[in-house]
């Protein structure tokens, strides 16, 4: 390829100065080495943002989910949709929905809440009055009202979340669990 | 390892390749004018790196993509890094461009038998503008918008087809959502595509027929490529990239606020355009047409640049052509230097670029509060009260008050006389008083001690101001100044500052004193001070109900003296401003204009006013600076 011009003279690449030669070698290959690698390792970390940087805790608070005057009292569960302000990257959106839950009226006042997520893969759960259970139409999980599993589909129960009554108002802290895992592990 | 090598080598022919490329002969010896082409091709993949990295985060539209870039630069991972890189290694590619067309020029490697390849590199050149060009306007800020806006308004200016070409630029009539797609595919896909394909072509022409030796050079023993060329070359990239790591750290890549067709902005182009700029001002060239000055005289210049190795074959035309870079370098040099110098000397310049950096400043600190609105980053400033407050202040306050010797922009208020038949601009004299600090401890310290001080410029107000001067209240200030001042009432007159700052219930003065308060509030109502007695009180002439009080302090004395009751406060400033004729305030004294809604919305009375009495959004620890 390469087509000297005819008055260069004839290369000379060995000889006695073969020591110097690999010194610059040595020098050239350093010098080029971090030249170029400076620039990879600065798109590399960046590219790496999802896993190196903390973002804000969403969901941390508590959710105002409705008051205890609406659940029935024989303990039927009812879905409650949650809203919340939800940031997108840089966006926040307001008031939006993130997700929706299981409340049940306990007889001693207290109330239990469910993410309705199923623990298996990840579709929502139904309630069936009839069985009085929670089954999943997807793979046919199914759980008993206080969430524990009755057949083996699912890894774990269903995942309760915390509650609290204030005045007759629930308050709930949504959280979304990883799914297929037998550890309820938040995500 | 070695037979694996060997296998490889049997199967891909790798080992003649890299031969081929590294022990190319460098006749004369490695030099290191020969490194530029290579520090060239060093910035292009860096740009190549960085810019996909910014791609896997960049959002085109013009309600993301400043957004995006916000979001790279202030909370990524290694955005201001990677972003940073991105913005400065493009400028280290307009310098070594101009370098390596310097050395080529200046060596005649144009000549036969390298005619082409020159060619080829001018392509590069155009490609590499075309990217600079595409790439100011992708983060969507004024200064990026309003620059590309005169580069696609210049191109509107072509003799024919200019509007039809500008038309196909933005994707519109209009500076739009297309307009961020087209450039955006221009800038990450064509443009890069086609300088990846015409810098093969440059390096394989330029391997056909070698380096070329200049003569001082000639008959030394020859070099290959590997190492020592190489050391060169990558010595002088690794310079390339400390210099752009270098102004990275120092001065990070410039992010101004959102771009708003609505919003001024005193926009340059970038650096190496500053040239083209002024000699676009020079009102010889602009009296020919935006077309000549932009498009006809730089195509000329290109043409004899293009034309370089017809006319650089016999010594004479190299020399002129060696002559014609040189001339237009200097040119270049002195129109940069010329437009920097003069933005220097610009004070309403650089009142201007010092007031857009506020909003650049305001704007992260909005987005960061708790992130940004649907709408996009330009709405939380058009709601900004410290953003949009100085702004209102200029155009219906400042034909009379000045905000800290400003008219709330930083802008100096000037007019032009002419003296001895030569125009000239001068500060056109404030006739109201300036509101810089208008109800703060000072404010009133300055009222109640020198009145005629504080309203001084009321006396370029005609007589109506002159009335106010010479009013009671300035005979009641005359008449007590002596008092006040007095060392031995130091504390009274503290106690009375503190008692009518805090009427106004206003966030930004600080913590009022409740002990001085309550002394205060004695004094305005009795005017007992520790030493002597005010002429007369406050409340002989003053309206004042207390806040969280039940029944008045006084009711004043009717019309014309205005109520402190709530003074400087949001509400009294509102009332104020809607209607300073009101018996509340000055009654039939007033020499005010009149704020209705007509003149001034509810939203923007609340956007002037919330910024005077400083009710505006601070992150924490920062502090009230207006």
């Amino acid at each position: 390829m390469a087509n000297p011009s005819p008055e260069s003279p004839p290369v000379v690449p060995h000889g006695p100065v073969a020591p110097r030669r690999g010194f610059i070698s040595l020098l050239a290959v350093l010098a080029g080495g971090i030249a170029g690698l400076v620039p990879v390792a600065a798109g590399t970390l960046f590219f790496m943002d999802p896993i190196l940087r903390k973002r804000k805790e969403a969901g941390g608070g508590l959710l105002r989910a409705g008051d205890i005057s609406d659940l029935p009292t024989d303990g039927t569960p009812v879905r409650v949709v949650l809203k919340s302000d939800i940031v997108d990257a840089w966006t926040i959106y307001r008031d939006r929905v993130i997700g929706s839950i299981y409340l049940r009226l306990m007889p001693n006042g207290q109330v239990l809440a469910f993410n309705d997520t199923c623990t298996h893969l990840g579709c929502k759960v139904d309630y069936q009055p009839a069985e009085k259970q929670f089954f999943c139409p997807c793979h046919q999980s199914a759980f008993q009202l206080d969430g524990e599993r009755k057949n083996l589909t699912p890894p774990r129960n269903m995942d309760s979340l915390e509650a609290e009554v204030k005045d007759g108002e629930i308050w709930v802290k949504y959280q979304n669990f990883q799914t297929a895992t037998k550890e309820k592990k938040a995500i | 390892m070695k037979a694996l090598l060997n296998w490889l080598d049997h199967r891909t022919g790798y080992k003649l390749l890299v031969h081929e490329a590294l022990n190319e002969p460098i006749p004369g010896g490695a030099r290191w004018r020969y490194i530029t082409g290579s520090m060239l091709t060093f910035t292009f993949i860096v740009q190549i790196i960085t810019g996909f990295a910014l791609w896997t985060a960049y959002s085109p539209s013009t309600q993301t993509a400043w957004e995006s870039v916000y979001y790279i630069q202030h909370q990524m991972s290694y955005g201001w890094l990677v972003r940073g890189i991105h913005h400065f290694a493009a400028q280290a590619m307009m310098i070594l461009l101009g370098l390596h067309f310097l050395q080529i020029v200046w060596d005649g490697a144009y000549r036969a038998p390298r005619e082409v390849n020159f060619w080829l590199g001018l392509v590069l050149m155009q490609i590499v503008i075309g990217l600079s060009l595409t790439g100011y306007l992708l983060p969507w800020d004024q200064k990026g918008y309003y620059a590309t806006k005169v580069a696609t308004n210049i191109a509107g200016s072509t003799p024919f087809i200019g509007q039809q070409v500008q038309q196909i630029a933005q994707g519109g009539s209009a500076y739009g959502h297309h307009t961020l797609t087209r450039f955006f595919a221009l800038h990450a896909g064509l443009l890069p595509a086609l300088l990846t394909v015409f810098l093969a072509l440059h390096v394989y022409v330029f391997r056909r027929h070698g380096i070329t030796v200049p003569h001082s050079a000639q008959g030394k023993p020859a070099d290959t490529f590997w190492p020592k060329q190489v050391l060169y070359d990558a010595a002088g990239c690794l310079v390339t990239l400390a210099l752009v790591l270098y102004f990275t750290l120092t001065r990070s890549a410039e992010l101004s606020a959102p771009a708003d067709a609505g919003e001024d902005f005193p926009a340059r182009p970038e650096w190496y355009f500053l040239f083209l700029f002024r000699f676009l001002e020079f009102p010889a060239i602009s009296k020919m047409g935006v077309a000549f000055g932009a498009i006809y005289v730089p195509t000329a210049l290109m043409i004899i640049v293009v034309l370089m190795p017809l006319i650089g074959k016999s010594q004479w035309g190299h020399y002129f052509n060696r002559l014609f870079l040189v001339a237009v370098l200097a040119a270049v040099a002195v129109l940069t230097g010329m437009t920097i110098i003069e933005d220097n000397h610009n004070e309403s310049h650089q009142a201007k670029l010092a007031f857009a950096e506020r909003d650049a400043h305001r704007i992260v600190v909005l987005a960061a509060r708790d992130g940004i609105p649907q709408n996009g980053a330009r709405e939380l400033l058009v709601n900004d009260p410290l953003t949009q407050g100085p702004r209102l202040f200029a155009r219906h306050c400042s034909s009379c008050h000045r905000f800290d010797g400003h008219d709330g922009t930083l802008q100096k208020i000037m007019k032009t006389v002419e003296e001895n038949g030569v125009k000239k601009l001068i500060p056109e004299p404030a006739t109201a008083a300036d509101l810089k600090d208008f109800g703060n401890r000072e404010w009133i310290t300055r009222v109640l001690t020198d009145y005629d001080a504080t309203f001084k410029p009321l006396e370029n107000a005609g007589e109506k101001g002159q009335a106010i001067l010479t009013g009671e209240m300035s005979s009641w200030c005359k008449d007590n100044q002596k008092a006040l001042t007095d060392p031995a009432n130091a504390e009274s007159l503290k106690a009375l500052v503190e008692f009518l700052t805090s009427q106004g219930g206003r966030s930004d003065l600080g913590a009022f004193d409740e002990k001085l308060v309550a002394d205060g509030k004695e004094i305005f109502k009795g005017g007992t001070l520790k030493s002597g007695t005010l002429s007369s009180s406050c409340v002989d002439c003053h309206a004042m109900k207390v806040a969280g009080e039940r029944t008045s302090l006084s009711e004043g004395a009717g019309a014309g003296y205005p109520t402190l009751t709530g003074y400087a406060g949001r509400d009294w400033l509102k009332a104020f401003l809607r209607n300073p004729a009101h018996p509340d305030f000055y009654g039939d004294k007033n020499t005010m204009m009149v704020f209705d809604d007509k003149r001034l919305s509810e939203k923007e009375l609340d956007l002037l006013v919330n910024w005077m009495t400083g009710d505006y959004y601070l992150p924490p620890n920062a502090h009230h600076t207006k």
